[in-house]
C-alpha cells in the first residue's frame, strides 16, 4: 500500500515538474536570450543565447497594452518554441509570421483585440509598429498560411486555441494579423522595457 | 542539462519519504534498495522519453513552403488512396481522342472515398464515363448537375460503388468515387476528345497533369461550409466554389512512390508525312512509320508534375492550309472545315506595345524567370516608332511609366533594369492590372496598333469575370497572352486571348522561350484576316456553324467550324480582308470530305460555350433546360450536367463506416509553394501540471485516509 502510495506520488511529483518546468524554462530563457539580442545588436551578427543553441534572436516584439515583451527567435521547431516565440521562414520578402507556445510566450495574445498596437524591433534597432486589424480561428487541418496572399509587410502572429485547453496537439490556431503602421519614426525609447 | 539537475532534485523528494516510510514498516533493506532503485529508474525514463517526445514534435515543421494533409492528430499522413493514370490518345486528323483511365488504389484498412481535383485540356469534351471494380464494368449517365450529385449521394450512404464527374471550370473537373474496399482499386475510364493545337505549320498535343494552385481574389465567405468542399482555400466573395476548385498541392516526395505517375500512349495517324515528332517537356520514345507514329514518354511512367506536350510537323511542303471531315450521326450530318489564312506580309504598322507581367507568388520559381526572359525578348521586337510600358501586378498593379513612352535607347534600358529586378511575391489581383492598363491613355497617334501581352499562369479563380472586364474595357486594343511555368491554366489563356481578339502561345521551359515567342511576336506583327465570311452550301434552312462568328485570324493559326445538317456536297467559300484592304477568297469542295470520327460531340460543345457566351454577354443566365438537353443527347459535359455511374450491388457492409480521402495534386515541377502549414504551438505543460497536482491531490487523500485507519 505504502509503495503504491510512494509511486503516485512519485509520478505525480514528476508530471508536476515537467509541468511548470515548460513555463520556468520559457521564462528562464528570455532573460539568456536578451543578453544574446543584446549582444546581436551591437555586433550585427546571429548571435546564440548558449553555445549549442540551435536558433538566435531575430527579433524583440513588445505588446504595450499587454506590457508583455519578448524576443523571437529564427524557426518554429519544438526547441526554439520552447525558449520563446519563432520566426516562421517564409523568404525574406514575405510577411512576418511569429508562432508562440499559447501556455508560455504567446499566452497574453488572448487579451489582444483588434486595433491594439504590436511593435517589433530587429536588428537594425528600429521599432515598426503595427496595429491589430484581425483576430480569427482557423482550423490546420483544413487552412494554411498562403503567404503569397498576405501583403509583405503584414505581421502575423500564430498560437494555438483554445487557450486553456489540455490537449496541445488540436488542430485549431489562433491568428493575430497586423498591418504595419508607418508614423514618426522611433528609436530605443521604449527598447528598456 | 538544466532539466536533468533539477529533475534529480525534485526527484529526491518521494526517494527521502520512502526511506522514512520503510524505516517504520521496518522492511528488510534490500527491499528498500529495490525500491528506491525502481523509482530511481522510473525517473531516468521519464527523462530520456522526454526528448525523443521532443523530437518527434519538432519534425512537425520540418519543410516550411509545405501544405500537409492532416489527420485528427495532427500529423502529416501520407494518403491513403494511390493514384495511377494512363493516359491512351489516338489522333485522327484534327481530333485526339483519349481514353483515360484513373486507379483509385485503396491501402488503407477502411473503406474510402476518393475526391480528385484534375485538369483536362482547356478545350477538352468530357464524353465518357465508365468505373470498373475488380471484373465488373459499370457504364456511367449523363444527367443534370444536382440529380447526379443526389444519385452519387445515395448509392455512397447506401454502400453501392459509385463514380461521378463534375465540370468546375472548362479545364477542371473533380471525380469522386465511393466505397472504395480496403486493399482494393477502383478505376475510372474518362473518355474526352480535343482540338489539336495547329499552328505555324506544327501540331501540338497538351496533356495537363497538375495545376498551378490558385489565387482567389476576395473577401473570404466562412459561414458557407460546403459538404462537397475538400480544397485548401475558403469560398470567397469573388469565387464561391474556390474550395472546388483548389486541390491541396505537395511535393511528390509526399505522396506513395507509385502514386501520380501516368503511364501515356500516343498513336498519331495524321495521314500526312510526319517529319519529326517532339517534345519540349519529356524525352519521347517514337515509332514513326510513314504519317504514323507510336509515341510514348522513354521513362515509362511520367510524375504528374507537368504539362505533356508533343508537337508534330509534316514533311515540309505537305502542311495542310485546309480540311474538310464529314461524320454522319444519328442520321445527321456533321462536317468540320479547317482553313488557314496566306502567308502575306503587310505593311510593318506602328505600335503602342503594354506588357503586364504577373509578379504573384505563384509565379515563383522557374516560372518568374521565364516571365523575364519573356519579357525582354518582347522589348527586344520593339522597333523606332513604337511606344511601350511595362506593368506589373502581384496583390497591387505598378506601370513602370505614368504613360506609354518611345522604345527609344534609355527608356529600354530603362525598362530592361526594371524587369530584371522583378520578383515574384504576393496575390494574383489581375483585375487591377487589366484596368490601369486599359485605362492608359492613348496616344496621340491615330496610326497607331495597341497592344496589350499579357504575361502569366492564370492562376487565378474568377476566370469569368476578367473576361467581363476584358470584353469590355479593351476598346480598340488586342490582348496577347503569352502562358509561363509547368502547368499554366491554358483555359484562362486562350479565352482571354479570343474576348481582346488576339493570340496566345504557353512557354513550357526556358529553351522554350525563343521559339514559342518568335510565334507570338511573328503573328502580332503580321497583319490579320479580318472581316472574316464563311459561307456554306445554301440548304435553304438556318445553320448553326459553331463558332458562329469567327474572330479575327492571325498569321498560322486556322479557321475551324463545325456545322450540323449539312451533307458532305457543295463548296465552301471562305473570304476576307487582308491589310492594306485586299480581299482574300478560298473556295473549298466539300465533297472531298475525309470521314472523321466524334464531330457530333465539338460541333455540341461549341454550341454549348457559345450560349453560355451569349448567355454572359447579355448579362443574363444561359438557358440551363437547353443546354442540359444538348449535353444528354450528344453525351457531352457541360457546367450543368455530369457523368454518374452506379453499381446496383451494395458492396459496403452497414457496420463498415466510409471515410473519405481529398487526393492531392503535386505542386508544379519549378514552382515554389507559398502555403505554409500552421505551427504546432502548444506544449504539454499545462496537461503535466494538472495531471501531477491531481495525482499529489489524490496521493495526499490516501495518505490521510490511511493514516486515519492506522490511528
Amino acid at each position: 500500500m505504502s509503495r503504491l502510495l510512494l509511486m503516485l506520488i512519485g509520478c505525480s511529483a514528476t508530471a508536476l515538474m515537467f509541468g511548470l518546468w515548460i513555463p520556468f524554462k520559457a521564462l528562464v530563457a528570455q532573460e539568456l536570450l536578451t543578453l544574446a539580442w543584446a549582444e546581436s545588436q551591437a555586433r550585427q551578427t546571429e548571435a546564440r543565447p548558449w553555445p549549442w543553441a540551435d536558433t538566435w534572436p531575430v527579433a524583440r516584439l513588445y505588446i504595450p497594452e499587454l506590457g508583455a515583451s519578448m524576443i523571437v527567435l529564427e524557426g518554429v521547431h519544438g526547441e526554439s518554441l520552447a525558449f520563446g516565440p519563432g520566426r516562421v521562414p517564409a523568404g525574406a520578402e514575405g510577411p512576418v509570421i511569429l508562432a508562440g507556445h499559447r501556455d508560455t510566450h504567446f499566452k497574453p495574445l488572448q487579451f489582444l483585440a483588434p486595433g491594439n498596437e504590436l511593435r517589433l524591433q530587429g536588428k537594425d534597432q528600429h521599432w515598426q509598429r503595427y496595429r491589430v486589424t484581425d483576430i480569427r480561428v482557423v482550423d490546420s487541418r483544413t487552412e494554411s498560411i498562403d503567404t503569397h496572399a498576405l501583403d509583405a509587410d503584414t505581421l502575423l502572429l500564430v498560437t494555438c486555441y483554445p487557450f486553456d485547453s489540455m490537449d496541445a496537439r488540436g488542430p485549431l490556431r489562433y491568428v493575430v494579423e497586423a498591418s504595419p503602421v508607418y508614423a514618426l519614426e522611433q528609436k530605443d525609447t521604449v527598447a528598456a522595457l | 542539462m538544466l532539466l536533468s539537475l533539477l529533475a534529480n532534485r525534485d526527484g529526491r523528494i518521494p526517494l527521502e519519504s520512502m526511506k522514512t516510510i520503510g524505516n517504520r514498516a521496518n522492511r528488510p533493506r534490500m527491499l528498500r534498495c529495490a525500491e528506491g532503485v525502481s523509482l530511481w529508474l522510473a525517473m531516468l525514463m521519464m527523462l530520456f522519453v522526454h526528448p525523443i517526445y521532443a523530437e518527434a514534435r519538432a519534425m512537425d515543421m520540418e519543410q516550411p513552403g509545405q501544405l500537409y494533409l492532416m489527420d485528427g492528430q495532427n500529423a502529416w499522413q501520407q494518403p491513403a488512396l494511390i493514384l495511377d493514370s494512363d493516359f491512351s490518345v489516338q489522333v485522327s486528323g484534327l481530333l485526339a481522342q483519349t481514353t483515360l483511365t484513373r486507379a483509385f488504389r485503396n491501402t488503407s484498412d477502411r473503406w474510402l472515398e476518393g475526391v480528385f481535383v484534375f485538369p483536362l485540356p482547356d478545350k477538352a469534351t468530357v464524353y465518357g464515363l465508365t468505373m470498373t471494380v475488380g471484373e465488373r464494368e459499370v457504364v456511367g449517365r449523363i444527367e443534370a448537375k444536382a440529380s447526379a450529385r443526389q444519385t452519387y449521394e445515395r448509392a455512397k450512404a447506401a454502400g453501392q460503388h459509385a463514380a461521378t464527374l463534375e465540370q468546375q471550370r472548362p479545364n477542371l473537373f473533380t471525380s469522386r468515387v465511393a466505397n472504395i474496399p480496403p486493399g482494393e482499386t477502383v478505376r475510372v475510364e474518362i473518355r474526352y476528345q480535343q482540338v489539336l493545337d495547329y499552328r505555324q505549320g506544327e501540331f501540338e498535343l497538351r496533356l495537363p497533369t497538375t495545376l498551378t494552385p490558385r489565387y482567389m481574389p476576395g473577401e473570404p465567405v466562412t459561414n458557407t461550409e460546403s459538404q462537397w468542399q475538400s480544397g485548401w482555400a475558403v469560398p470567397t466573395t469573388q469565387v464561391p466554389d474556390a474550395g472546388d476548385i483548389s486541390p491541396f498541392t505537395v511535393r511528390p516526395s509526399d505522396v506513395d512512390r507509385a502514386s501520380h505517375r501516368a503511364a501515356i500512349d500516343l498513336t498519331i495517324d495524321s495521314g500526312l508525312a510526319l517529319a519529326s515528332v517532339t517534345s519540349p517537356s519529356h524525352r519521347l520514345h517514337v515509332e514513326m512509320d510513314g504519317s504514323r507514329a507510336q509515341v510514348r514518354p522513354e521513362q515509362g511512367k511520367v510524375l504528374m508534375d507537368r504539362d505533356v506536350i508533343v508537337r508534330w510537323r509534316p514533311v515540309a511542303g505537305s502542311e495542310p492550309s485546309a480540311a474538310v471531315f464529314h461524320q454522319q450521326w444519328q442520321g445527321e450530318d456533321y462536317l468540320m472545315a479547317m482553313v488557314l489564312p496566306p502567308e502575306s506580309v503587310g505593311p510593318v504598322l506602328r505600335r503602342e506595345l503594354s506588357f503586364v507581367i504577373d509578379t504573384s507568388g505563384s509565379m515563383a520559381g522557374d516560372a518568374i524567370t521565364q516571365a523575364r526572359s519573356a519579357l525582354l525578348r518582347g522589348l527586344d521586337t520593339l522597333r523606332p516608332g513604337d511606344t511601350f510600358n511595362v506593368i506589373q501586378f502581384n496583390s497591387q498593379a505598378h506601370a513602370l511609366f505614368p504613360a506609354a513612352v518611345p522604345a527609344q535607347g534609355h527608356y529600354l534600358a530603362r525598362a530592361r533594369r526594371y524587369v530584371q529586378d522583378l520578383q515574384a511575391n504576393g496575390g494574383t489581383e489581375m483585375a487591377g492590372a487589366l484596368s490601369l492598363a486599359m485605362s492608359m491613355d492613348a496616344s496621340a497617334d491615330e496610326e497607331q496598333v495597341r497592344q496589350l501581352v499579357f504575361i502569366t499562369d492564370g492562376a487565378v479563380g474568377n476566370e469569368a469575370a476578367l473576361f467581363d472586364q476584358i470584353r469590355s474595357g479593351l476598346n480598340n486594343r488586342r490582348l496577347f497572352t503569352v502562358g509561363i511555368g509547368s502547368a499554366p491554366n491554358m483555359h484562362f489563356l486562350r479565352e482571354a486571348a479570343r474576348w481582346g481578339r488576339g493570340e496566345f502561345t504557353a512557354i513550357h521551359n526556358s529553351a522554350d522561350v525563343d521559339q514559342a515567342l518568335n510565334r507570338l511576336f511573328a503573328a502580332m506583327e503580321a497583319p490579320v484576316l479580318t472581316s472574316l465570311d464563311v459561307r456554306w452550301p445554301d440548304q435553304g434552312q438556318p445553320l448553326t456553324p459553331v463558332p458562329a462568328r469567327p474572330g479575327d485570324l492571325f498569321r498560322g493559326t486556322p479557321l475551324i467550324q463545325v456545322v450540323k445538317g449539312l451533307p458532305a456536297s457543295g463548296v465552301l467559300h471562305v473570304s476576307g480582308q487582308l491589310p492594306g484592304g485586299r480581299d482574300w477568297h478560298v473556295r473549298l469542295d466539300l465533297a472531298n470530305s475525309a470521314p472523321a470520327g466524334g464531330l457530333n460531340r465539338q460541333w455540341a460543345r461549341g454550341r454549348i460555350d457559345e450560349l453560355i457566351d451569349a448567355a454572359s454577354l447579355q448579362r443574363t443566365s444561359p438557358d440551363q433546360d437547353y443546354i442540359v438537353d444538348l449535353s444528354t443527347r450528344h453525351s457531352v459535359i457541360s457546367p450543368f450536367t455530369s457523368f454518374v455511374a452506379v453499381e446496383k450491388r451494395k458492396a459496403r457492409p452497414e457496420a463498415e463506416v466510409a471515410g473519405s480521402e481529398a487526393i492531392p495534386t503535386l505542386l508544379p515541377a519549378g514552382s515554389q509553394s507559398g502555403m505554409l502549414r500552421y505551427p504546432q504551438t502548444a506544449t504539454f505543460g499545462p496537461l503535466f501540471t494538472a495531471l501531477g497536482l491531481v495525482g499529489l491531490m489524490f496521493a495526499l487523500a490516501i495518505a490521510m485516509l490511511s493514516r486515519r485507519q492506522t490511528l
